[in-house]
């Protein structure tokens, strides 16, 4: 293995309410493969984001190629050799795969005043030669497979001259054989003195290509070791190995009788809801674990109508139901607070009130007119019920903290009065403080009947709120627990489980 | 002390705050008077009656275009859906058909093609700019076959039927004009401004405007909502056709095409946001007088009507440029430095001064008070000079800095090709 290339040094940056990196430590040589790994969150993207100038550090040094080195933006460290292959490709489908991969610096004839696609096409070739990778460079970039296009990226990376090639989940979208061969690129370019950062929530991936293997953990260094010498066992207890200060949950509250309110058998929407089939009883709060992609979204909302479902049957209260669009759902006492609150959850350019009763001025309507009185009281007894602080109902909702909109969209389905609730990430983005006022309330909920479903990401939190947990890998339950039995070696156990290991587990 | 803080802070919120919603009137009020004072007999009854007249149709095609826009649409048709209502509604009364009936169509008309640009944009998902472009095409086609290509003519004041001219103008029998139409304007202008702030299908058409996706997992039949919204403005532009008619009896085929363009001007001078979600009926009342005045007054000054169109052009520009360098303003994150803290903690301290200036002023205390007055002074520019200062050191300082940084740039890339001239050789 080549000299190292690459040093980040006591890397520190903070977020409003979060630490994300605290004094991390990284290193990278000539010609590896470095694994970098961790939870949702741990801070691998900020790290990654610091290093290509994304987001600034708040201290520590970057040392390159024995220098000091500060990247401004991601193009300044594109000039000086870092590169970075996002999970979600950033190419232009309409183009051929040559004018991709040159873009913004096309050949030219006559002084610029022209473009030479045929020199252009036979750069294109010869670099696709060299990275022995099989690619027509004038085919349109839309015809391509999810893999061949990534391949592009890479070689778009590579024509840069790159040192430093940062891989964010390269083969979470790609097929067996599609990994395989990016594997077989991914070696040559090493070979060639690139070192990679690779960045997988696959962990069988690691000893297959990586040659060290770096452990964050809430922002922390755990350990980098050398994959030869640590079991998958034990990476994975590096991940989770936390001193949790909230205690999990010693045991269900749902009573043993209970009646099923919903009921899910065999629902497929899209390559991220397979077979899905679960059971949710009557004051039971359900978690739903697993990392990114695994299609627990994807799950929520095919329940919900806001995506058409392929086949499948819902049971609310034992009855059949069909659910066509969110509209039926709530007519079914469906209510879902999706993770991303500023796209699917609110209009921020209302006002509070507004917001509070988007899903129920059906209740506020006397005659033709709606009820401005009534709607003034409700929203002012659910803004003191959750203790939204706001200066006024009136205030425009993009000027309130993420855990006072987070509160809005809760009282919206309270005021609604679902008695099914769906949680998607209910605590993302949210200080500390406002996350125990939401566990508060969510328990309350359970308490007076209602049910919940709760997507997180964050292992401390299922383990503290669930009555029972419902693991997911690839957009398949690959595992339930009691609470009694759940650890966070065992959640993650299931949610890392391969693709080859879902088919032969189900 | 406290009574004065809440005093400046509620100045800065109307400042901030109440100056969007005065500064469409404040336009139309100073345009209003400055042709006053350079036209000639512009305040006149007759003139006024005149800004009146000019404003009806576009004032009700625009109230329908207002709700559209705000539900996230755009409606290109309402111009020439007018139109063609009207001249169908003409040429089936020269057939025959008694007044009541003919209005009615006209209504029915403009209704039915909302309904048609409705169905596509809710149902199909077609965008609404591709659907209503096509009913702007469609509706004037249909108008000329309809007419034969033949104009319609409504009956005169004097004539049989002539009486429904009078819902706009009543002519008084000692000879005096009376805008009665401005009542109606009026009546529907709070129709529609209690439908969009008062009624579940106003709400849902600023929430739908907002972030249609939150609207829709809310529960909400956005489709419904976005139907009916279309046909609102098929509604409001049948009302328009009735009161063009009115104005100017003689409706030829093929026109309306460019009404469209000023009905949406007018929304966009009252505020009403192409975004979607923002947006009031009395701001777009006021954009459609805006436009009115200047297209009464120019002539008033001996300019002539191409004129206002270029006026109109510029207000609506101007007024779009402004409302987008405010919300810039207001959500610019500002990087405070330590000249601006000073600035703030000078001005504090001038509000302070001022405040007890003012107090010893109404004790009767005028040296005193005149004493202060003079602090205040001092104290400005004091904080001027010092503020102007600083932000120069603080501009020199970043200057520096970035050539510095460049300057490590070039050097780093004179290294890395010297690396790589280092490493060509040695593999060869």
């Amino acid at each position: 293995m080549g000299q190292q290339i690459l040093l980040m040094e006591k890397i520190d940056k903070r977020f409003t309410g979060v630490h994300a990196l605290n004094q991390v430590d990284f290193d990278l040589n000539e010609g590896e493969i470095h694994a970098l790994v961790g939870e949702n969150g741990a801070g691998k993207s900020t790290l990654m984001k610091v290093l290509v100038g994304i987001n600034s550090k708040d201290s520590g040094e970057i040392h390159y190629l024995g220098r000091l080195f500060n990247p401004r933006n991601p193009r300044h460290a594109m000039e000086m050799g870092i590169g970075i292959i996002h999970q979600e490709l950033n190419m232009m489908d309409h183009l051929t795969v040559a004018q991709n991969i040159f873009i913004g610096r096309e050949s030219t004839r006559m002084n610029g005043m022209l473009l030479d696609k045929r020199e252009q096409n036979r750069r294109t070739a010869e670099l696709f030669k060299r990275l022995k990778m099989n690619i027509d460079p004038t085919e349109q970039l839309s015809r391509l497979t999810v893999g061949k296009q990534q391949m592009v990226e890479i070689a778009k990376a590579v024509s840069h001259r790159l040192r430093v090639l940062i891989l964010d989940e390269p083969t979470a979208a790609l097929t067996e054989s599609e990994i395989k061969e990016l594997f077989v690129i991914m070696r040559d370019l090493a070979s060639r003195g690139v070192g990679m950062i690779h960045i997988s929530h696959r962990l069988e991936e690691i000893h297959q290509i990586a040659d060290r293997v770096t452990v964050l953990r809430d922002g922390e260094l755990v350990g980098t070791k050398n994959t030869s010498e640590v079991t998958k066992a034990q990476i994975i207890n590096m991940m989770v190995g936390r001193v949790i200060y909230e205690k999990p949950k010693a045991k269900s509250n749902v009573l043993a009788d209970a009646p099923v309110v919903l009921r899910v058998q065999n629902l497929n929407a899209g390559r991220l809801v397979r077979n899905i089939s679960f059971e949710l009883r009557k004051g039971e709060i359900l978690g739903f674990s697993g990392l990114v992609g695994a299609g627990r979204t994807e799950t929520a909302r095919a329940i919900f109508g806001a995506d058409e479902i392929q086949s499948g049957t819902i049971e609310i209260g034992g009855r059949r139901v069909t659910i066509r669009s969110p509209e039926d759902a709530v007519a079914h006492g469906l209510g879902y607070l999706s993770e991303d609150r500023k796209r699917y959850g609110l209009a921020v350019n209302l006002s509070v009130k507004d917001n509070l009763v988007m899903a129920t001025y059906d209740l506020f309507v006397r005659g033709l007119f709606v009820h401005a009185g009534k709607i003034r009281k409700v929203s002012e007894e659910y803004a003191d019920r959750l203790s939204i602080k706001t200066p006024s109902l009136e205030q425009l909702l993009r000027n309130l903290s993420g855990g006072n909109q987070q509160k809005v969209v809760i009282a919206k389905w309270l005021i609604r009065n679902c008695d099914i609730l769906v949680f998607d990430e209910p605590t993302r983005g949210i200080d500390v403080g406002a996350k125990s006022e939401i566990y508060t309330l969510m328990n309350e909920l359970v308490r007076e009947g209602k049910s919940i479903i709760m997507i997180s990401s964050e292992l401390p939190e299922i383990l503290r709120m669930s009555d029972r947990i419902i693991v997911m890998c690839e957009g398949r339950i690959t595992g339930e627990l009691a609470i009694e039995d759940a650890s966070q070696e065992a959640i993650m156990e299931y949610a890392t489980m391969g693709h080859q290991e879902v088919l032969a587990g189900s | 002390m406290a009574d004065a803080t809440i005093e400046i802070s509620r100045m800065q919120r109307f400042k901030q705050q109440g100056l969007k919603y005065m500064l469409a009137p404040a336009a139309l009020l100073i345009l209003y008077v400055l042709f006053g004072i350079l036209g000639r007999d512009y305040f006149s009854y007759p003139t006024f009656v005149n800004i009146i007249d000019a404003a009806f149709y576009i004032g009700f095609i625009s109230m329908g275009v207002t709700f559209v826009i705000i539900s996230g649409g755009i409606d290109l048709s309402v111009g020439t859906v007018m139109m063609a209502a009207t001249l169908i509604g003409g040429t089936a009364m020269k057939h025959g058909l008694p007044m009541v009936p003919t209005l009615l169509l006209i209504i029915v008309v403009g209704l039915l093609f909302g309904l048609f640009n409705g169905l596509l944009v809710s149902r199909l998902k077609m965008p609404p700019f591709i659907v209503t472009l096509g009913t702007m095409m469609i509706s004037m086609g249909v108008g000329s076959i309809v007419s034969n290509v033949q104009s319609a003519t409504f009956p005169i004041r004097s004539a049989p039927g002539g009486w429904f001219k009078s819902i706009f103008l009543y002519l008084s029998p000692n000879g005096v004009n009376i805008p009665t139409g401005a009542f109606l304007l009026v009546a529907i202008a709070v129709i529609c401004h209690l439908m969009l702030s008062n009624t579940k299908l106003g709400r849902y058409t600023y929430a739908i405007g907002s972030n249609k996706e939150a609207a829709r997992l809310s529960g909400v039949d956005v489709k419904k909502w976005e139907l009916l919204v279309y046909v609102i403005a098929g509604g409001t532009a049948g009302i328009g056709g009735i009161s063009y008619a009115a104005i100017y009896t003689t409706i030829l085929p093929a026109q309306g095409q460019g009404f469209e363009l000023y009905a949406i001007a007018a929304a966009v001078i009252g505020g009403t946001s192409l975004a979607g979600g923002v947006g009031t009926i009395w701001g777009t009342m006021i954009g459609v007088f805006i436009m009115s005045v200047l297209a009464t007054g120019l002539p008033a000054m001996g300019l002539q009507a191409h004129w206002q169109t270029f006026f109109t052009g510029v207000i609506v520009i101007g007024a779009v440029l402004l409302d987008m360098y405010r919300n810039k303003k207001a959500s610019e994150v500002r990087i405070v430095t330590p000249a601006d803290t000073y600035r703030t903690s000078m001005m504090d301290k001038i509000a302070l001064i001022k405040h007890e200036a003012s107090v010893h002023k109404s004790a009767g205390r005028s040296s005193e008070a005149a004493a202060l007055q003079k602090q205040i002074v001092e104290a400005r520019v004091e904080m001027k000079a010092t503020y102007a200062r600083m932000k120069a050191e603080e501009k020199a300082d970043e200057a520096r800095v970035r050539a510095e940084e460049k300057a490590a740039d070039r050097d780093f890339a004179e290294m890395l090709r010297a690396r790589e001239l280092e490493q060509e050789s040695s593999a060869k």
